[in-house]
């Protein structure tokens, strides 16, 4: 067992930074499945990008309250999986639609900057 | 967007429970976390630090978060406004004097706009009262414009065939003599055409109002009773209608009693009415013009169609009857504009005009006593900027200060216009309220109030940004490291604020050149002779009921014994008597022809004024005589009778000539009379008469149902007034008095609109020349404590004391001078707006464009001589250490 300062100093760090703009989708995508709570999306976000991506709560409450402004998702207070009290936020009907809009605009964004990356 | 809104006003109005619910959710996320960890293995002392380090800054966090929720625009206002008020606590002196010259300036605005809009801008108390139209005559030659309508016979051929109105109306005012159920009164009150309610559209609160069955000659009598006369003195009788009452000596059965609320200005105070139920001759009656009248507009139709309709109507009637309606034509103009012209509509606005100016000198002086201020909040700004504060923050949070400021001056400025609408009712006499929209009260409705908060921000926002802008403009290194607050920098402001001060002294010119004008006028209204003397000297009148005093005889049997009792009475030197009375309310005109000068055109009319009068009238009044002689006792019934004129009249008719012993025609009757006598013009019914022709006839000769009683006496007043009251009773114990006053008491009444404006012209005058002269010297003397340290070393490098307190004054005066040669200029151009308002002296008053500037440098320069005095006095050693 050895410390946990250890891990990050020996190890290559094997997190990537997010592109302005995609935590937004990833939320919305996250939470298309299913309501979640705040600590939930995070997790799942660094299980999914298979520990790619992590999300710092720095970012991700802003983030969701934002969101909330805006009226893509909304937020109930609703029980864990433990039993204790907890945020669940969900997709809202304009939550949906955003989330098709960005997926578009990310996939084809993606794809250009594949085909440039290619070709060159 | 709602959804935008509503979480942003959740987030700010339910801060405490959102920045709960965002700690419960942290928390939650975190201790998630810490189990995670423990799960992977870690102690949990280690898994709660390894979270910990994770999560970063809580608060910061939260920072962001509040970010996110969009409350932190609205949150800084309140901030800025808490930090505001604390400011201005902190600075009493500031802000209460900031305070209370906004007050001035705002409770200004606002009793004189509650006024602007009782009159001109609140429809009147009627339905739909902007179709409600006065008819008025025209003599198209002359350009002259009586309030009157045409004649009764013009009336009914215009009632009958015109299509613009709805409903049409003749009335007149009329005093009736009301005896039986108490003491004998007169009570004031119009004969009015059977719709004149309806037409006007109020109910009834009992009974019904007049039928056209009412309106005819020979009906049987009915009238309608006020709210107030029924319950002052029939005590609200549940019986009334059907009641008989005795007017004139004649019984006329109670139909009707009208609302409290019901008011007619035109016709002034109303209590009784009756209808107006003209003869048949008078209903055929072309030559007189003697009834006012109003219509109703049709739906729909506008006021120029109407006016259309009428001018080829009253075409028409010229072609019809040349001899009585040549250049005669109609004018239908809006009740509304013809109430409050007669209520003083322009004098108001002038007034407007003049609290709009007091109001921008107040808001320059507030803006630079916040400029100075700034000033030495220089280091204050410095501190803030550079702790991270940006300019426009900066900026906001001097012009929430000022909003701030402003707001509670608005405040103050309420109860201060609250204070202001009840002094000027209050100086409205009670007999001419009855003229005037709601009895002369104005409310401090929404309205007012709305236009009192909106000058407030309005103000707050354009005097408050001018320093905002100056003071924020960060440079903080020079600020920070000069050492002492005498901020020598801020030229800019300085600049600004001399402007500023420059600019409210031209306004306070001009406002006092044109108040000066204005009371200069009253003044002159007021002092200059009446042609005769109104000093101790009392005044009855009454109107005799025709059908107790039909004939003539009796008329004059009545006036000669009161008139000899009243001589007899102690303490009375003269007495006399007249048909009418100067001030009196009565009047009556005639028209005349003279003998042996061409004959008038057709259509042409020449009239004068017309008083009958007793022997001793002249005498009693001291009415000068300017040749031939006063009337005597042998000018009494039969023969030619004895005529005297007025010099204006004279000089009209016969200019040039001696109008002695040359004779006129005069009357319905056409009588032929030789003129006796010239007396002096006088005052008949204004205090700011134009000349106006009068002529005079023996009363013996000419009795009269109107008198007036003169009385010259050395008496008290009041028990002058019982005296001669009793002694009325005595001869006749049921005829009501109208008045018994001293003449100068009706004067006062009849001048009470000059008379409130000339005491506003004083206050305004004062104020706007107080609060400029407060503004320099306020700039002044703040200049020289920033400049102590400059003239402490002129003064040891040589400079003598004279010399610094003339370098002071010398500044303050340029601006001043400045300001003065502007405000001039400005007054020439603005005072040709009261030149209707002016007696006697001509907008460019020269007396008055000289005398009120060299007043007002001299008052600022004393005012600049207090600081000046303090800068001559300071020390050199002083000055030096004070680095």
């Amino acid at each position: 067992m050895f410390p946990v300062e250890a891990i990050g100093s020996t190890m290559p760090d094997p997190r990537i930074d997010l592109p302005q703009g995609t935590l937004d989708l990833l939320i919305l995508r996250t939470l298309a499945l299913e309501p979640q709570h705040g600590w939930a999306i995070s997790e799942r976000i660094h299980q999914v990008s298979s520990q790619a991506l992590f999300v710092q709560q720095g970012s991700l409450y802003p983030a969701l309250h934002r969101l909330e402004r805006k009226g893509w998702i909304k937020a109930r207070w609703g029980a864990s999986e433990n039993n204790r009290r907890a945020k669940f936020y969900e997709l809202t009907r304009l939550g949906h639609k955003q989330l098709e809009r960005e997926e578009n605009a990310w996939r084809k964004l993606a794809a250009a900057v594949a085909q440039i990356l290619e070709t060159t | 967007m709602l959804n935008d809104v509503l979480f942003r006003l959740r987030s700010l109005f339910r801060r405490k429970s959102v920045e709960v619910e965002l700690d419960e959710e942290l928390r939650f996320h975190f201790e998630q976390q810490v189990a995670k960890f423990i799960q992977s293995g870690l102690p949990p002392q280690e898994a709660k630090r390894r979270a910990r380090l994770d999560f970063g800054g809580v608060e910061q966090l939260k920072e962001e978060h509040r970010d996110a929720r969009g409350v932190t625009f609205i949150e800084t206002v309140l901030q800025d406004i808490r930090y505001g008020l604390r400011t201005l606590a902190k600075s009493t002196g500031f802000t209460v004097v900031a305070m209370l010259t906004l007050a001035l300036g705002i409770g200004a605005n606002t009793a004189i706009f509650s006024y602007v809009n009782a009159w001109l801008i609140k429809p009147l108390p009627y339905p739909q009262a902007d179709r409600l139209m006065v008819l008025e005559t025209h003599d198209k030659k002359r350009g002259w414009t009586s309030e009157h309508f045409t004649s009764a016979a013009d009336f009914f051929d215009f009632q009958k065939q015109n299509t613009s109105f709805e409903q049409t109306v003749v009335w007149t005012d009329a005093n009736f003599n009301l005896t039986g159920d108490g003491p004998p009164a007169l009570v004031e009150g119009g004969r009015v055409s059977w719709n004149y309610f309806d037409t006007l559209g109020t109910k009834p609160i009992l009974g019904r109002t007049f039928t056209p069955d009412d309106d005819r000659s020979g009906a049987p009598h009915v009238a309608i009773l006020s709210q107030g006369l029924w319950q002052s003195r029939y005590a609200g009788d549940p019986k009334i209608l059907g009641r008989n009452i005795a007017i004139g000596g004649e019984a006329y059965t109670v139909v009707g009693v009208m609302p409290g609320t019901f008011q007619f200005p035109l016709m002034g105070l109303a209590n009784l009415w009756t209808p107006l139920a003209l003869t048949d001759k008078q209903c055929a009656d072309r030559g007189s013009t003697w009834l006012p009248a109003f219509g109703r507009l049709r739906l729909g139709v506008t006021r120029k169609q109407a006016q259309a309709e009428t001018a080829v109507f009253f075409a028409g009637l010229e072609k019809r009857f040349p001899q009585t309606n040549t250049g005669m034509t109609l004018l239908v103009n809006s009740m509304t504009d013809e109430i409050a012209r007669e209520e003083g509509a322009p004098q108001v606005m002038i007034c407007l005009c003049m609290v709009g100016l007091i109001l921008l000198i107040a808001c320059a002086n507030v803006a630079n006593l916040m400029l100075a201020r700034a000033t030495n909040r220089a280091r204050e700004f410095a501190v803030r900027g550079a702790l991270g504060a940006t300019s426009g923050r900066l900026a906001r949070q001097l012009l929430t200060e000022s909003l701030l400021l402003f707001l509670f001056g608005g405040a103050a400025g309420v109860f201060f216009g609250l204070w202001g609408m009840r002094w000027i009712e209050s100086q409205i006499p009670g007999h001419i309220r009855g003229y005037l929209v709601n009895y002369g009260h104005a409310d401090l409705d929404s309205t007012t109030l709305g236009f009192t908060l909106g000058i407030t921000l309005l103000c707050g926002l354009i005097f408050g940004l001018a320093p905002a802008r100056e003071n924020s403009k960060l440079n903080l290194s020079s600020t920070l490291k000069e050492a002492s607050a005498q901020a020598t920098g801020a030229k800019g402001s300085a600049r600004l604020r001399r402007i500023f001060v420059a600019a409210e002294i031209a306004l306070a010119v001009v406002v006092l050149i044109s108040a000066t004008l204005l009371v200069k006028s009253f003044m002159i209204s007021v002092r200059s002779s009446p042609g005769y003397n109104p000093a101790n000297l009392m005044v009855a009148q009454l109107a005799l009921p025709r059908t107790k005093y039909a004939g003539e005889s009796r008329q004059r049997n009545f006036s000669e014994d009161v008139l000899a009792r009243i001589r007899a009475l102690p303490q009375v030197d003269s007495a006399g008597m007249a048909s009418n009375v100067p001030f009196g309310g009565f009047g009556q005109g005639v028209e005349f022809e003279a003998v042996g000068k061409p004959a008038l055109q057709p259509g042409e009319r020449q009239g004068t004024h017309f008083t009958a009068v007793s022997a001793d009238y002249f005498s009693t009044m001291q009415i000068g005589l300017v040749r031939g002689r006063m009337f005597n006792f042998a000018d009494t019934q039969g023969g030619s009778p004895s005529v005297i004129i007025n010099q204006t009249m004279a000089e009209q008719i016969w200019p040039n000539e001696d109008p002695i012993g040359k004779e006129l025609r005069f009357g319905d009757q056409h009588t032929v009379g030789t003129i006796v006598g010239v007396v002096n013009d006088v005052k008949m019914y204004q205090l700011r008469p134009r000349p106006e022709r009068q002529m005079y006839v023996p009363l013996a000769q000419f009795p009269s149902a109107t008198l007036g009683f003169v009385v010259r006496t050395t008496a008290d007043s009041t028990a002058m007034a019982t005296a001669v009251r009793d002694t009325i009773w005595t001869v006749d114990r049921d005829q009501p008095i109208s008045s018994v006053e001293p003449l100068e008491t009706l004067m006062i009444i009849v001048d009470a609109g000059n008379r409130v404006l000339t005491k506003l012209m004083v206050f305004f005058g004062v104020l706007a020349m107080f609060l400029g002269v407060i503004g320099i010297y306020g700039v002044m003397s703040n200049l020289v404590s920033q400049r102590t340290h400059e003239i402490g070393i002129r003064t040891a490098l040589g400079a003598s004391r004279p010399q610094v307190m003339g370098m002071v004054i010398g500044q303050g005066l340029k601006l001043a001078l400045i300001g003065v040669v502007v405000g001039v200029l400005g007054a020439l151009g603005a005072t040709r707006a009261l030149a209707t308002m002016l007696y006697q002296v001509t907008p460019y008053d020269p007396l008055t464009f000289i005398s009120v500037p060299i007043v007002f440098a001299a008052v600022a320069a004393a005012a600049c001589s207090i600081p000046a005095r303090r800068a001559m006095r300071v020390e050199p050693i002083v000055a030096l250490r004070y680095e």
